[in-house]
């Protein structure tokens, strides 16, 4: 009995473009494998961003619109307003969501739109070769943070599933971590979550992953996920933040 | 009988997977791949892989393709 497969919502030949070891292989994958679940793939649309995601329509087997950096949500809007029968989701990074995005991002939720959201929070800029973005955390070197990310200086980083819960339109906000497989199968349930509430027409869904970036963090792919458990999880703890069907 | 199916094309050879494996079936190959990395083989003489999926769950690259129990 076969047990695994690739999700039919990935595109058959497709080489993932991300560096090796890095969690966004595992992100996509969850994404995909919950539109097939769900049989959404002939009504999704998927908005993918600026960074590391950008090449995400290479990948999905689903139609997808490119949005300028940071406006993922805006566009998304637009489409989900237009075509309210279709199942709309963005794909972006920590510094597409929640730097130059962030307003649109937060709007969005405030609106209570019909959306999904899901952000990759590496808390870096992985695709520009590693700089101090909206996630860094305290003390975190950066290739523009050398010394370390101070809060004199740089001030604190954004909490982004806590910042999207306190939004009213917000139906579900979680954040969720790649680096066991009981933290995978959680990302998986906290998704199909997301999903739901859109497909329900309860408002706003969003989780925020916790990811590595091995290249720009200077760390094996073992090493990553070891900084994310005793780094990562305990500046930006794991769990839902709001759930209104709970 | 469980086993599992790597697509050496795509594995960037991360080995996450030999770690992930509780069985310890995955190994490095003497096999390189176009990136100029060894790559990863699954060696089971004597059928103990329980087709538990936690490598391919944990694959960033979906390199194994298909797990069968």
């Amino acid at each position: 009995m076969q047990v695994f497969k690739i999700p039919n919502s990935i595109k058959k030949g497709s080489m993932y473009t991300f560096c090796s070891g890095c969690d966004h292989g595992i992100a996509v994958r969850l994404a995909a494998e919950l539109i097939d679940e769900l049989n959404l793939k002939e009504k999704t649309i998927c908005t993918t961003s600026i960074g590391c995601s950008v090449f995400l329509y290479d990948f999905l087997d689903v139609d997808c619109i490119e949005a300028p950096h940071g406006r993922a949500m805006a566009e998304a809007t637009g489409v989900k307003r237009a075509r309210p029968d279709k199942f709309v989701f963005t794909y972006q990074g920590d510094g597409d969501f929640a730097s130059i995005g962030l307003a649109e991002s937060t709007h969005a939720a405030l609106r209570g739109e019909n959306l999904t959201g899901i952000c990759i929070n590496n808390t870096t800029y992985g695709m520009t070769g590693g700089q101090l973005g909206p996630t860094t955390i305290l003390g975190q070197k950066t290739t523009t943070s050398p010394m370390g990310r101070f809060k004199e200086t740089y001030g604190y980083p954004v909490k982004i599933a806590e910042h999207i819960a306190l939004c009213e339109g917000t139906a579900y906000s979680a954040r969720v971590a790649l680096d066991t497989i009981t933290h995978i199968n959680e990302a998986k349930k906290a998704l199909k979550k997301a999903y739901q509430v859109q497909l329900d027409g309860l408002g706003y869904g969003f989780v925020e992953i916790l990811s590595t970036c091995p290249t720009n963090w200077k760390m094996t792919p073992e090493e990553a996920h070891e900084r994310v458990r005793n780094e990562l999880i305990p500046v930006f703890p794991l769990g839902v933040y709001k759930d209104i069907t709970a | 009988m469980a086993h599992i199916v790597i697509d050496e094309n795509r594995c960037k050879s991360c080995f996450i997977c030999l770690s992930t494996c509780p069985k310890g079936l995955i190994k490095k190959s003497d096999k390189v791949s176009k990136l100029g990395d060894n790559l990863v083989e699954f060696v089971d003489n004597a059928g103990e892989c329980v087709g538990c999926a936690m490598c391919a769950k944990r694959c960033p690259d979906m390199a194994i393709v298909e797990v069968h129990r």
